[in-house]
């Protein structure tokens, strides 16, 4: 489903010297299957995982989605794409400022032309299965940590996704409310999704079906 | 169409969100936007008024020429002057400057025969025995003047004018600081005799350039000057084009002072800004849709801003009688014009300020926006 070749990512640091990101990653990702990236901070987890996401294009390397060659894709094509496809779980949540929490949830739906009524009760439903029912009109402000994943995941899901990227999904919440993470993302496996996540937390490890370690840019 | 209507929400909701920019941004075109739609109110105001004062008046003016410049006429040929064919009537005039006490006032020495039809007596009579004065209500207002009250001009002091009556006239400006005498009682107070400043000719239709060749016979050596009302018009409109692009000029100042505002206001939470956006293309918003939303938002800004602009403009020359503006565009008048200020609002300087307003906020922020929404989302949202 998702396959890299040679994939190689550096950033050149003030134009004097490289940094290599990510080099010569060669995976393969089935569908459905859960995925984890673990490795040491800086190791190049998020960078592969941003790549895999068509959030960011390599240097060097392809990536292929469904068999198509991705990394040739305009902009329009990838934005679709992630649109249609591939929901996103950010370490520091991303969720707007001083919108509410269903607003955050149904904002991908806004220039898919559905109505208020309906953004409104799609985003309540998918609140209230993460335990946000009273927290609807709640801005992130608001919101506790965990409470602000629990509405970033619930945003990942508003398009239905066939695959689920995450990136440090627990790193900056509660112990309770990381269980609850992994339980759910597991359960999404069950339905069919396919989860790629970046994490220290050994406790994924457990729920994963594959496990890729990370070291300076390559996999051990 | 849903989806316009949803970016159209999302966008009101959005200057509702980030209310500090949206104030700051409203303040910088208000600030622009009022002055400048005052400013060409006034003057379309005052140049309408002249141009009615033009078409009612005579159809040739007649002066001497001295310099190169308007210079008082003799009445010697006037008999001639109302013998030519064509002509209907002829009427000279004094028109000069003179302060009651400290206010610098227009006097004008006609026949009484000869008041225009736009002059109506509100209150006495006209003038008919020397001596006798009609005073613009305006001026009589501000000195407090009442029927029969005697003044005399700083000019003259030993000759003592009697007010007779108050008028009112179709022109505000002019009719403001005005003073109808005799022309007798004109030549006397400023010291010429058997002059005028001008003759004024009206005709009948078709006959101007005969009676122009029949001048020219009449005054043969003489340096005269005549000049038709379509002359004055282009004078009259050439004048306030002048004052205009001085005002223009003057404004585009203010201007390249205001658009820096506006840039930094509609950079106002700029980086905020590029992490929603990067956080909407993560999401799968398209380059486009972000822009149309950008674009929406600074239209619907534009909108208020220029549409507050306008109010608080008719505000400015309704309730304030355009203070502080008004003497760019009328010589001679004080911060605060004591007579009612003609303004005449047109739609094409208010579509016009709808324009800047949203030229300018597009300058402000689309390149920025579309900066963050064609870099990869991830840039944009660890910015």
């Amino acid at each position: 489903m998702i396959r890299t070749e040679h994939l190689c990512k550096s950033y050149c640091h003030h134009s004097h010297y490289e940094v290599r990101a990510v080099y010569d990653i060669n995976i393969n990702i089935s569908q459905g299957s859960f995925v984890v990236f673990s490795g040491p901070s800086g190791s190049g987890k998020t960078t592969l995982l941003n790549i895999m996401g068509t959030l960011d294009r390599p240097t060097a390397g392809k990536v292929f989605m469904y068999g198509e060659e991705i990394t040739s894709f305009s902009d329009i094509a990838l934005a679709r794409l992630r649109h249609k496809k591939i929901g996103f779980i950010f370490q520091n949540f991303h969720l707007i400022p001083r919108l509410a929490s269903w607003e955050n949830v149904s904002y991908p739906l806004i220039p898919l032309g559905i109505s208020l009524k309906e953004r409104l009760e799609r985003a309540r439903l998918l609140l209230e299965k993460m335990g946000l029912a009273d927290r609807l009109d709640h801005a992130p402000e608001e919101l506790s940590g965990g409470q602000q994943q629990r509405v970033a995941i619930a945003r990942a899901l508003i398009n239905n996704p066939e695959i689920i990227i995450a990136d440090e999904p627990t790193s900056n919440i509660d112990d309770e409310t990381s269980v609850q993470i992994r339980e759910f993302l597991n359960e999404l496996k069950t339905r069919g999704v396919t989860i790629l996540v970046a994490t220290h937390d050994a406790m994924f490890e457990k729920v994963a079906d594959v496990v890729f370690k990370i070291k300076n840019g390559r996999i051990e | 169409m849903n989806k316009h209507l949803n970016l159209l929400f999302l966008a009101i909701e959005n200057l509702l969100r980030h209310r500090a920019k949206t104030v700051v941004v409203c303040l910088c075109l208000i600030a622009i936007l009022s002055p400048f739609i005052t400013a060409i109110t006034i003057s379309e105001g005052v140049r309408e008024q002249s141009l009615i004062s033009v078409n009612a008046g005579a159809d040739l003016y007649l002066t001497y020429d001295e310099f190169g410049r308007n210079a008082a006429i003799p009445l010697k040929h006037l008999d001639e002057i109302k013998k030519i064919f064509g002509v209907t009537t002829v009427i000279p005039r004094i028109i000069g400057r003179g302060f009651l006490q400290n206010k610098l006032a227009i006097i004008v020495g006609i026949n009484k025969e000869d008041i225009p039809d736009s002059i109506s007596c509100v209150s006495g009579r006209i003038f008919e025995n020397p001596h006798e004065v009609i005073v613009g209500c305006e001026l009589a207002k501000h000195f407090h003047l009442n029927i029969g009250d005697q003044f005399s001009m700083r000019c003259q002091q030993r000759k003592v004018f009697t007010v007779v009556g108050f008028f009112s006239s179709d022109s505000s400006i002019w009719g403001a600081s005005m003073i109808f005498m005799s022309f007798r009682d004109a030549g006397e107070l400023f010291g010429k005799q058997d002059v005028a400043t001008d003759i004024q000719i009206h005709t009948l239709p078709g006959h101007n350039s005969e009676i122009a060749t029949d001048l020219y016979d009449i005054f043969q050596n003489e340096a005269y000057r005549l000049q038709d009302k379509q002359m004055v018009e282009l004078y009259v409109k050439k004048g306030f084009m002048l004052k205009e692009g001085i005002f223009s000029a003057l404004y585009v100042v203010a201007f390249a002072l205001g658009v820096p505002a506006i840039l930094v206001a509609s950079g106002f939470g700029l980086s905020e800004r590029k992490k929603e956006i990067g956080i909407m293309k993560a999401t799968g918003w398209q380059t486009l849709e972000v822009l149309e939303l950008i674009s929406m938002e600074q239209l619907l800004i534009s909108f208020l801003g220029a549409t507050i602009a306008i109010v608080l403009s008719i505000l400015w020359v309704k309730g304030f009688n355009g203070a502080f503006i008004a003497q760019f565009f009328i010589a001679e008048i004080t911060m605060l014009p004591k007579f009612t200020l003609p303004a005449r609002f047109l739609p094409l300087p208010c579509l016009l300020s709808f324009f800047f307003a949203f030229l300018l906020t597009m300058v402000g922020s689309v390149y920025s926006s579309w900066r963050a929404s064609t870099v990869s989302p991830v840039v944009s949202m660890n910015s």
